[in-house]
């Protein structure tokens, strides 16, 4: 059978289905066979599909982080690199002032050659477990320059006619501290953007160039249209929001941050003018990142179900001046550059929460919580445990908030089991469970609940590191309902009294220490006189507040439910 | 002499019966009744003895496959549960993972758990990852959950303590005590089901166990009675997701086990067909009304998923259950799913499906929205009077006119329009097909390609062409091919058990004995002695050092470390394109297929008589086949009276009574000996 004529609507829904399938297959090869936990575990990955010129047109996505860098970074080569590349060429790039966001993230890049012309890029970017700095893990909470965030390599080529580079792979083997987990991670990168090559070829072949070519741009024309269409539906106007970021790393100094979101007929501009100039401390996030934060907003607001592609963020601008904390420029460190732009993803998210509050929920933890913990185990090998912590998110018009999920800057992130961890880490947990202490924001629909994960420590010599967001400013409520709760990394030392940290650079401790990781829980929505006196008492009955807790909050702990 | 099965499925219970004297199959469809299912079950039986003549006393085995665990799952109608874990522990069923793969939406939430947190117990006790223990069960803790799971009215208790896959000993004593307390409770600890590390998995796995076991037990104690009542006094078998059959002893003890019952019964088919027709690998596909399925059948076995995930999407994360199921993947393509142009102008089919209520537009019961099957009668491929054996003549306009609705925002004809809606569940199918194949490192070339269901032959050979697969083939009875697999399939058992160490001759050594000691295990499951015909294939999952996950790699016990080596780097490069050979390889989980040979269906020679070209020949029929071909005139035979051996070319219809197959211009269409109807390229 040959396709019908004038059947393009069906070539490009075939075509964009083999897209998705391809970018979905390079995802299950990447965390499938990487040998860092950061990616198997924590999915912080994420491949794509360019067009010539380097726009986004399909994206496994893991994690909301990478939303809209990649357009930025393929960019960035082909400026840098022109029409010096060649079929069987691989570019390396991991520079945070090049659309990248920090150096752990190493992107792979293959310009894919069919018959002699370039049809499409493929990218795959990657958290790398280390890639030297002056910390294990190569991300310093306290760190003040990126020179001491490890070895940066701006654009180079990797593999060239189908070999790679002994010289590269030696300076990069030389420079980070656990060389084989590095290997094996750019060995399964430059796999996944091999099967992309193979698969659109498949695509070419059967299809042509042309096809392929008429497939991108409309995905990326009718994206921008719907997008349009749902910011041309809300009024017109400029909406602004604040929010404190606590602490850098460096100095425990709060930092006011602000947005003002204007919606223009089927446009919408984010700008940050007003915020302050690039701190200290690691949590600056450079520009691509920043356009990332929002991106990540705009896609919740537009369209949060479909496929990813540059064409949705088309509508949108985002305006911020050189130099600040979230348009950072070299030498400013930018290891923990989450830490800063998941504020001012929330910016936008708090000044459009009340335009369209069915895409949107009170504020959450916020915070990745990243903590590192390091050592040598029983058998003398060093190791790095590093995990994200789940948390509360905020309440909805329609109900409670969701408990123990993971943060906005992740997303398909897990958190890591406790029988694998203590068969592979000297390190045996103790608690993992609801955060009922801390509480959540109260409210006609109150907030989810945050975790507590208690960590004995069992082998001399185990170092912690982490950087905690939100440890004073607390999740923000919605139309009257409460805030949530802060997070916290705790150390208890074996028969001593708890000390409170939130980002800190080196925490030792001691065999029959307790490390304790605190999160929050999410803001309520509503006023808390509003809650269904069944909900309360449900509540209770799940020992998620006492008793007395319920009346003080609610006034009364669920008698008179129904 | 006679093997029966069941399939319960949620509208329908389909009966099977082949007496292997004669070769005569029975067949029989009811009504599924969803208050006690087992009537459903004795309708069929009785339809089948009445109108066939089905001699009970003559049954020798029966299997049954069916819903009943999934639908107590999925329209949560299991008993309550409470879960007892380790102490600081309760919270983990609920947490789960904590993954959020809805990105963008920033209202999502996890999945709901089926035990709430006020019947989730802790009691203090302690193992560590070596099994050692570190704090005794303090079993005055006891009590107090004895006297909540009495007050909440529990009717079943997981318990699922840490480390208990390598040291089950503080569940077992905790277990026994609950189940001494409370005799009218069922009782259930993890390791009874599982045996491998992840504490959130291995919860969920039994929480779920747990809610549907009084659900089952009830359910097949009545069944037995009714069996028992009407004569067949044969062993009873369940279908279970391992494409595999248990006692229905065995399945109640973990009926988990059958949540995939259902469509494991059509790859236990596949395997059968494949094994009968010599080809060692078997990419099956059954295409219902809503949803299409696939699998992969490699060296004659299937494949089975290693993270079975129930109600799991690309947005939601469902519920992991550590068991062994076929590797299924299902995507919403079938013949009532519907065609609709969406907002940006693209044509879609699926995942949205018309069902049988009020079923695809041709149907003539209300349905306006074109689907696959109104496509399908569009183009002629169904002969409109002759749909499900005449029973239910169906309306082309009707079709025509749904189809016309889409043809004009396209700007093409009817048929053009039918063409393209075929285009694109054709273009799903073969993403989902290629998914179990090509992406894990299969060669579809190599298959055979077995297509069942009601609208699977009409699109197989387009399917198989684009695939290049070796043949295809229509097996018998492809309208009811899970309740035909069901006849076929053997008894079997899997264990799966995390097994960790560097991979060493040592290591090798010790992983025979753990092997020997799982056979054992594996014999006693059967209970036919230590004689009993088991085959036993073992295999092994291990990683490079520092990877997270393993791939399975073949091992036999006793087998030397570079044989076993070499083996793990092919299955590495097979799976993910590149090995590591300077890497160091750990061990991280052993697993057995053990199956009870010798009790599978024979597939008898067909009868030649009133077979024949001539006799067969019942019409001719325009297929339209695009726009280079336009409408082509096929000539249209019945299935039941092809010749048999004969390749005989296409273009060609073949009819019967629950599905039609396109022979494409090109290909050769042939019935072989038992009766399937094998498809090849000419040439």
């Amino acid at each position: 059978m040959v396709l019908p004529a004038g059947s393009d609507a069906v070539t490009r829904e075939i075509i964009e289905g083999k897209l998705l399938a391809t970018v979905d297959e390079m995802g299950v090869v990447m965390g499938r066979t990487s040998m860092s936990p950061v990616i198997y575990e924590v999915l912080d990955f994420a491949c794509g599909i360019l067009t010539p010129e380097g726009e986004l047109v399909a994206q496994m996505n893991g994690i909301t982080l990478f939303t809209g860098t990649f357009g930025t970074q393929v960019q960035a080569l082909i400026a840098r690199f022109g029409e010096d590349v060649a079929p069987g060429d691989v570019l390396l790039t991991n520079d945070p002032f090049a659309g990248g966001t920090h150096a752990c993230d190493l992107a792979i890049v293959r310009p894919v050659f069919l018959g002699g012309r370039l049809a499409a890029w493929a990218i795959n970017v990657a958290h790398y477990l280390d890639v030297g700095g002056s910390v294990p893990g190569s991300v310093a909470p306290d760190a003040t320059s990126v020179f001491e965030e490890g070895l940066r390599l701006p654009g180079v080529k990797i593999v060239r006619n189908d070999t790679l580079s002994a010289e590269l792979v030696s300076i990069i083997r030389e420079n980070v501290r656990l060389p084989d987990i590095a290997m094996g991670d750019l060995n399964a990168q430059l796999a996944t953007v091999r099967i992309a090559e193979r698969r659109l070829s498949e695509i070419v072949d059967k299809y042509g160039h042309d096809s392929l070519r008429d497939c991108f741009t409309h995905l990326l024309d009718t994206s921008e249209a719907e997008a349009r269409a749902v910011i041309a539906a809300l009024p017109d106007g400029t909406y602004r929001a604040q929010d404190v970021i606590d602490g850098d790393g460096v100095s425990p100094d709060q930092f006011e941050v602000c947005v003002a979101v204007t919606i223009a007929g089927d446009a919408i501009e984010a700008d940050f003018t007003g915020c302050p100039p690039a701190c200290a401390g690691p949590i600056n996030c450079a520009r691509g990142a920043l356009n990332s934060a929002v991106k990540t907003i705009v896609k919740a607001l537009v369209a949060p179900h479909a496929p990813s592609n540059d064409g949705w963020f088309r509508p949108l601008t985002v305006t911020a001046p050189d130099g600040t904390l979230f348009t950072a420029m070299k030498p400013a460190p930018t290891g923990w550059y989450y830490e800063g732009s998941v504020h001012a993803s929330e910016l936008v998210w708090k000044a459009l929460a009340g335009l369209k509050p069915g895409r949107f929920s009170a504020g959450p933890y916020s915070s990745l919580c990243a903590t590192y913990i390091s050592g040598t185990d029983q058998a003398g090998r060093p190791f790095i445990h590093v995990e994200p912590q789940h948390g509360g998110w905020g309440a909805t018009d329609e109900g409670d908030g969701a408990s123990a999920l993971m943060a906005l800057t992740n997303g398909d992130t897990y958190n890591y089991s406790v029988e694998v961890i203590e068969a592979k880490f000297p390190l045996r947990v103790t608690r993992y469970g609801f955060n009922t202490e801390g509480g959540a924001g109260a409210g006609r629909h109150r907030g989810g609940y945050g975790l507590v994960r208690d960590y004995e420590v069992l082998a001399p010599g185990t170092v912690v590191h982490g950087s905690f967001g939100r440890s004073q400013t607390r999740p923000w409520g919605l139309d009257g309902g409460a805030p949530g709760s802060v997070n916290a990394l705790i150390h208890v030392p074996a028969g001593g009294k708890p000390e409170h940290h939130s980002r800190i650079g080196h925490l030792a401790t001691h065999p029959g220490d307790t490390v304790r990781i605190v999160t929050g829980g999410g803001g309520g929505w509503g006023p808390p006189e509003d809650r269904a006196p069944e909900d309360v008492a449900q509540d209770v009955r799940a020992g998620l507040l006492t008793e007395a807790e319920a009346r003080e909050i609610y006034g009364h702990a669920g008698e008179d439910a129904a | 002499m006679i093997r029966l099965a069941t399939d319960v499925g949620g509208t329908f219970t389909d009966l099977v019966g082949y007496d292997e004297r004669t070769g005569e199959v029975y067949t029989a469809k009811g009504l599924t009744t969803t208050d006690d299912q087992s009537r459903g079950v004795m309708d069929t039986i009785e339809t089948a003895q009445t109108r066939d003549g089905l001699r009970p006393d003559e049954v020798t085995f029966l299997a049954h496959g069916g819903t009943t665990v999934i639908n107590a799952i999925t329209e949560r109608t299991g008993v309550k549960t409470a879960l007892v874990t380790t102490r600081g522990f309760r919270d983990v069923l609920e947490i789960g993972r904590g993954n959020r793969p809805d990105l963008y939406n920033l209202r999502t939430r996890s999945p709901e758990v089926f035990v709430p947190r006020e019947l989730r117990f802790e009691i203090d006790e302690r193992m560590d990852a070596a099994g050692t223990v570190l704090r005794a069960p303090d079993m005055d803790g006891i009590a107090p959950v004895v006297e909540a799971c009495r007050a909440a009215g529990v009717e079943a208790i997981g318990v699922v303590f840490l480390h208990s896959y390598i040291n089950p000993a503080h569940e077992r004593q905790v277990a026994d005590a609950l189940a001494a307390a409370m005799p009218d409770v069922t009782v259930c600890a993890s390791h009874e089901i599982s045996r491998q590390w992840r504490e959130f998995e291995r919860s969920s796995t039994v929480a779920l166990n747990a809610y549907v076991q009084p659900i089952l037990r009830r359910y097949f104690g009545r069944l037995e009675a009714a069996l028992q009542d009407r004569q067949i006094a044969c062993p009873y078998y369940a279908m279970q997701s391992n494409g595999g059959i248990s006692t229905f002893d065995q399945a109640m003890d973990s009926p988990l086990t059958l949540v995939e019952s259902g469509p494991s019964g059509g790859v236990a088919g596949a395997v059968r067909i494949g094994d009968h027709l010599g080809e060692e690998n078997v990419l099956y596909l059954d295409v219902g009304g809503t949803t299409a399925k696939c699998s992969l059948i490699t060296e004659g076995r299937a494949v089975l998923n290693t993270t079975y995930r129930l109600e799991h999407t690309r947005t939601w994360p469902g519920y992991p259950l550590q068991l062994p199921v076929v590797d299924i993947v299902e995507i919403g393509a079938g013949g009532g799913s519907i065609a609709s142009l969406d907002a940006r102008g693209g044509l879609r089919v699926g995942p949205r499906s018309a069902g049988s209520d009020p079923g695809p537009a041709s149907y003539g019961r209300g349905g306006t929205e074109p689907t696959v099957t109104d496509a399908l009668l569009t183009i002629g491929l169904f002969d409109p009077a002759a749909f499900a054996g005449g029973s239910f003549p169906l309306d082309v306009e009707l079709a025509r006119a749904a189809i016309g609705r889409l043809a004009g925002p396209l700007g093409v004809g009817v048929e053009q329009a039918a063409l393209a809606i075929i285009e694109i569940a054709h273009a799903n199918m073969i993403n989902a097909l290629k998914l179990v194949t090509v992406q894990r490192g299969h060669d579809p070339r190599d298959a055979a390609f077995v297509v069942s269901g009601g609208a699977g032959p009409a699109l197989a050979t387009r399917l198989g062409r684009d695939l290049g697969v070796r043949a295809i083939v229509i097996p018998p009875h492809p309208g009811i091919f899970s309740a035909w697999g069901m006849l076929a399939a053997e008894p079997r058992v899997d264990f799966r058990k995390t097994w960790f160490a560097d991979l060493s001759t040592d290591a090798l050594s010790r992983l025979s004995d753990s092997a020997e000691e799982m056979r054992t295990e594996a014999l006693t499951h059967f209970g036919r002695g230590t004689e009993a015909p088991v085959s036993c294939t073992f295999a092994v999952e291990a990683r490079y050092a520092g990877q997270e996950h393993g791939v399975m790699a073949p091992w036999t016990p006793g087998e030397d470390i570079a044989t076993f080596t070499d083996a793990f780097h092919t299955a590495h490069e097979r799976a993910y394109t590149f090995r590591l050979p300077e890497t160091g390889v750990e061990i991280t989980g052993l697993h057995l297929e053990a199956r009870l040979a010798g009790t599978t269906i024979t597939m008898a020679d067909m009868d030649p008589a009133g077979r024949g070209l001539d006799d067969s020949r019942t019409g001719q029929r325009d297929v339209w086949l695009g726009d280079a071909d336009g409408w082509v005139p096929c000539p249209v035979h019945a299935r039941a009276r092809l010749p048999l051996n004969t390749a005989l070319p296409g273009p060609m219809i073949v009819e019967e009574d629950t599905t039609t197959t396109l022979v494409l211009p090109g290909q050769t269409a042939e019935v072989e000996r038992a009766g399937s109807l094998v498809i090849r390229e000419a040439g």
